[in-house]
């Protein structure tokens, strides 16, 4: 059997929820002031359907709440009486039909719109197309042949037959409750710096992972909140690549967060709680290698981040620009392409050496090896033509200049008022090999009338 | 009683992965086509007897415009066009993104490790080894590059020796082929190769207007266990827009 709990206007829809709750964990929540409860095994607890429908009445009065409670042989039975009538109804089971038969018509609509009160313009049309034909109560609707209304209305017709018959359109599908992922521990003493927090981290992510496994969900964002004995609260929020539940790594993550953000005051509560999201399911293949799991790519990243520094690791991307070693870096997250594993980059490489040298049929391309920061150097020039160049950087050796190609003039975002980020450029690109038989890269900032080192061909 | 004092002794080796630096015998000439990295140059690879070996520190080395860059580019390359991860640990930040893409890497396969482009040599060193150890324990790629290729003669000497046997452990064992790219052999790896690259920048066009057309590179390999030596002459060009 099934109940109904329709409550007054301005009730609260929490309160009810969790009223419904505490009777039943099979509920659906049908709209803000309606709820449909499975009651069948309340008898035990309870006594007979009359009883369940007082004491619901009873709870919900004690909550501050003024319910309708109806209990029937169907959900669609049980709303739509609920819906009609006020106080407690009491269907027994097989009267379903002929209970409802003198209900109204336009009871239907509400049913349909799931509590919504905006019907939509089919149900509208239907329930236009019943008046019309003289029919005004739910039995009149359910007494028709089911045929001629199906040939008339479509399927749409035969549903609303149904529903006045009191069939449920689909079993109930009970809503389940929103649940919280989190940890918390307070601590008898104050702990200072990491190692003590990660025994701590670990005997909070444990049941945290359990709880995640439990319910087939992963951690999108991990955050810890730490209540210092500053009475600051110390927040970290971690957006991890990929679903993720192991508690090792989830720890390691906080921790190697934490080193570069560490807590200015000892901690007195630690709190981690994660947004849950759908774990991943992964298709291992036989043919291929496998690439490292986004849980080895997570902790490793972090790891190298707090060696190197944010902002250093990553994947090199090229950018649309022609300043000279303009780069970008993207998060390090590779994909197991299935089919081939071949890039854009890679295919257009392939493609550039095809036909290329011959016999070999792959290329080698000439690297550049770059300065990051230009080397200031000296170079004399002698008819336009660089013939020497020295630095003062150790490493370097310079010397006379055997041969020497250019100059290729290249400048760029001289348009921008502000110079944005970059600065614009302007200079003369010579390639030179010097005596010991290194190629350099050179330029001249024009401007300035100043030479540098960019690169070495290697 | 010996017997099996034998075995219990031979376990333990087999256990500390000591056994194969001790005991075992050379490996076979012929390597299954797995167990090494290829290169992406066929002469190359021919000589090499299918690639750099995987589960070894090989090394990379030459003075500058040698071509080691170009040839470490071009693996790299390889190996994801194979679909494989390349991790870079680039010491003084040299990497120039242009020429990876030119030497065709997947560019979203390749992990770059940044080092500094200022400061103390040595500071730089220590985290590139220590970035190095990392990528190595996280496994899962297939070539794992570390350039030390500007660091100065004497500071690449005065690194201990005991940090490129840590190396070799760390990478023993695993899929992933590590390369060293220093001005002179430092490691010294049982199993890995020594690649020695010489080369000699090429010109093209007029004397009036001379440009640079490529570099004519030589390489000697030199294997100490794998019995693998040998020249290539090589060939490099320069691509457009570079």
């Amino acid at each position: 059997m099934f109940g109904a709990l329709y409550a007054a206007a301005g009730s609260d829809p929490a309160v009810l929820i969790d009223i419904a709750r505490e009777f039943s964990p099979r509920i659906d929540v049908c709209g803000p002031r309606e709820i449909t409860l499975d009651v069948g095994g309340l008898a035990r607890l309870f006594g007979a359907p009359r009883e369940i429908a007082s004491e619901l009445r009873r709870t919900a009065a004690d909550r501050g709440q003024q319910v309708r409670v109806a209990i029937a042989g169907s959900r669609t039975a049980a709303r739509l009486l609920v819906r009609h009538r006020a106080g407690i109804t009491i269907v027994e089971p097989g009267d379903d039909t002929a209970t409802l038969a003198s209900l109204p018509l336009e009871l239907l609509l509400a049913v349909r719109g799931s509590g919504s009160s905006d019907p939509d313009d089919q149900d509208a049309e239907i329930c236009a197309s019943f008046r019309r034909w003289g029919l005004r109560t739910l039995g009149e609707v359910a007494a028709l042949p089911p045929a001629d209304v199906a040939a008339r209305l479509g399927q749409a017709g035969v549903q609303w037959q149904r529903l006045a018959r009191g069939e449920d359109p689909a079993p109930l599908v009970p809503s389940v409750p929103e649940e919280r992922f989190e940890q918390a521990l307070d601590l008898e003493w104050p702990i200072e710096g990491l190692e003590p927090l990660s025994f701590v981290l670990g005997r909070l992510m444990e049941p945290l992972s359990a709880h995640l496994e439990r319910r087939d969900r992963g951690a999108a964002v991990l955050h810890v909140r730490l209540h210092l004995v500053s009475k600051i609260v110390h927040e970290r929020s971690l957006e991890l690549p990929a679903p993720m539940r192991d508690p090792r790594t989830l720890r390691t993550l906080v921790l190697l967060d934490l080193e570069s953000h560490p807590p200015l005051a000892a901690i007195d509560r630690v709190v981690v709680a994660v947004d849950p999201t759908p774990a991943r399911v992964l298709q291992y293949s036989l043919l291929t290698r496998p690439l490292p799991s986004p849980e080895q790519v997570s902790t490793l990243m972090a790891r190298l981040n707090a060696l190197v520094g944010d902002g250093r690791c990553g994947s090199p991307a090229l950018v649309d620009s022609w300043r000279p070693g303009a780069f970008a870096m993207s998060p390090f997250a590779p994909v197991d392409e299935k089919g081939g594993g071949e890039g854009r980059e890679g295919r257009e490489g392939r493609e550039g050496r095809e036909g290329g040298e011959g016999g070999e049929g792959r290329t080698l391309v000439v690297a550049l090896r770059r300065y990051r920061f230009a080397v200031p150097a000296r170079v004399q020039v002698e008819n336009g033509q660089p013939v020497r160049v020295t630095t003062e950087r150790r490493g370097i050796t310079g010397g006379r200049i055997e041969k020497a190609a250019g100059p290729w003039r290249t400048s760029g975002e001289w348009w921008l008022a502000d110079g944005g980020t970059d600065s614009p450029w302007d200079r003369d690109e010579w390639d030179v090999t010097v005596s010991d038989g290194a190629t350099y890269r050179l330029y001249r900032e024009r401007d300035a009338n100043a030479w540098f080192i960019d690169g070495v061909l290697d | 009683m010996a017997k099996t004092a034998l075995a219990v002794l031979e376990s333990a080796l087999r256990e500390r992965k000591l056994d194969r630096t001790l005991t075992t015998a050379l490996p076979p000439l012929e390597q299954p086509a797995d167990a090494c990295a290829q290169t992406g140059i066929d002469a190359v690879d021919a000589c090499l007897r299918n690639g750099v070996p995987r589960g070894q520190l090989s090394e990379l080395t030459g003075p500058r415009s040698s071509g080691c860059t170009t040839l470490l580019l071009r693996m790299i390359a390889a190996a994801t066009q194979r679909g494989e991860l390349a991790a870079i640990v680039d010491t003084f930040d040299r990497l120039d993104v242009a020429s990876l893409a030119a030497a065709g890497a997947d560019l979203s396969r390749v992990l770059w490790i940044r080092g500094q482009a200022g400061g103390p040599p040595d500071w730089a060193i220590d985290r590139a080894l220590k970035a190095l150890n990392l990528v190595l324990q996280a496994g899962g790629f297939g070539l794992v590059p570390i350039d030390l290729a500007d660091v100065p003669a004497r500071t690449l000497r005065a690194i201990p020796f005991t940090t490129w046997l840590r190396v070799q452990r760390a990478v023993e064992g695993r899929d992933t082929a590590c390369l060293l790219m220093s001005p002179e052999p430092v490691a010294r790896s049982a199993g890995g190769l020594t690649l020695t690259l010489t080369g000699r920048t090429a010109w093209t066009g007029t004397a009036a207007r001379p440009r640079v057309s490529g570099a004519e590179l030589k390489m000697r390999v030199v294997s100490p266990r794998r019995r693998v030596e040998g020249e290539v002459a090589l060939q490099s060009y320069v691509a457009a827009g570079l």
